[in-house]
């Protein structure tokens, strides 16, 4: 996949996250927060985490939309998964810096080699 | 509602008994960690070298030369710049100074600015305007010394001119690599270093085979340790590698 092609569904990514975010911050917090009704100013600064994030942004708009959150339960999975990812990074992280160690240069010390003469 | 007896960490309040060995451990060995994780980082990083700023403003007198990337050749040096001596020069920032001194090559030119320094490579950052580059055309330009030294293969690496005189220490090696692609793309110039001096010198300015710029072409082998061939020329007292990109590869 090269480099144009990345850049491109980034462009459509944020495409889509800018009309989710349109919308949203427009008509749809005010449905599902009512702390943020009459509140505007702020708005424009969850622009840029809205287009990164606009999947999660609709799925827990349609979430609280429909009155199907249930608080007690949201954070369950991470907090279980806890122990688990902190035990795994504890590994991983280590030998992603030993690798970076083992796969760089090494520094060449070979002597400069005259191929021509001077003309 | 049972009474709940884990003892419980408040930051505000004193710790609870039956943590404070936890604690502690914890943090003696938190410190040791990150203690010994920072020696090891740091221990198998190279010695980015004694480069840098020279204090003082430098004003130096001297023919311009353009191509492949402008340098002066010093006629008047100054303190810290001796006469003879040949210096790239470079604006401010990731800059180059290619469109200052376009109608003045061969001629006599006085600059002013800031002097940066590795070793036997030195490099003036002109200051604005007129004040950093005015023209002495006026006065006869000496004829500059372009002495061939043959083909050669080198090993090294592909800096920009300005972090490695100095401007950012360490300069060098792949951490720096966006850095020099952003100055190499602003017009600083290119700077082999080599493994081993070649011919009683270790930095070579980097130019086309041709003697004209090379920037585009370098920007995938930058910060790499790589090898390059090409003609050698030692124009007053520097290095210029006149490269042919397509002998340039990375090394394993």
């Amino acid at each position: 996949m090269t480099a144009a092609t990345l850049l491109t569904i980034a462009e459509y990514w944020l495409i889509i996250g800018a009309i989710c975010a349109a919308v949203f911050l427009t008509f749809g917090i005010d449905r599902i927060d009512e702390d943020a009704r009459g509140s505007y100013i702020f708005r424009p600064l969850l622009v840029p985490g809205v287009m990164l994030i606009w999947p999660l942004v609709l799925w827990r708009w349609q979430v609280l939309e429909r009155e199907r959150d249930n608080w007690k339960l949201r954070h369950l999975p991470e907090r279980k998964a806890h122990t688990a990812i902190w035990s795994a990074l504890c590994l991983v992280l280590p030998l992603i810096v030993l690798l970076g160690l083992a796969v760089r240069q090494t520094p060449p010390d070979g002597a400069p080699i005259k191929l021509e003469e001077a003309r | 509602m049972s009474e709940n007896r884990t003892p419980f960490f408040v930051g505000y309040l004193s710790a609870p008994k039956g943590l404070r060995s936890f604690l502690l451990v914890s943090i003696v060995s938190m410190l040791l960690f990150f203690a010994g994780v920072g020696w090891l980082l740091a221990t198998t990083q190279p010695d980015p070298g004694s480069a840098g700023f020279l204090p003082g403003r430098q004003t130096l007198i001297g023919v311009l030369e353009n191509k492949p990337y402008p340098m002066l050749h010093v006629t008047e040096g100054s303190n810290r710049i001796s006469t003879g001596t040949t210096v790239l020069l470079s604006g401010g920032g990731k800059r180059g100074v290619q469109s200052r001194g376009k109608d003045l090559e061969g001629a006599v030119v006085r600059i002013s600015g800031q002097a940066l320094a590795r070793g036997d490579l030195q490099m003036i950052q002109l200051r604005g305007g007129m004040q950093g580059l005015a023209d002495m055309s006026d006065t006869e330009a000496p004829g500059i010394d372009v002495e061939d030294l043959g083909k050669w293969r080198l090993q090294g690496e592909i800096c920009d001119g300005k972090c490695l005189a100095g401007a950012m220490r360490p300069g060098t090696g792949l951490a720096h690599k966006a850095c020099a692609n952003l100055c190499l793309t602003g017009g600083v110039p290119p700077v082999f270093v080599s493994s081993q001096p070649v011919e009683g010198s270790e930095f070579l300015l980097v130019g086309n085979a041709n003697g004209e710029p090379l920037t585009e072409q370098l920007l995938d082998y930058t910060a790499l340790f790589v090898e390059a061939e090409g003609r050698i020329e030692r124009r007053g007292s520097l290095l210029v590698f006149l490269m042919d990109p397509t002998t340039v590869r990375p090394l394993p």
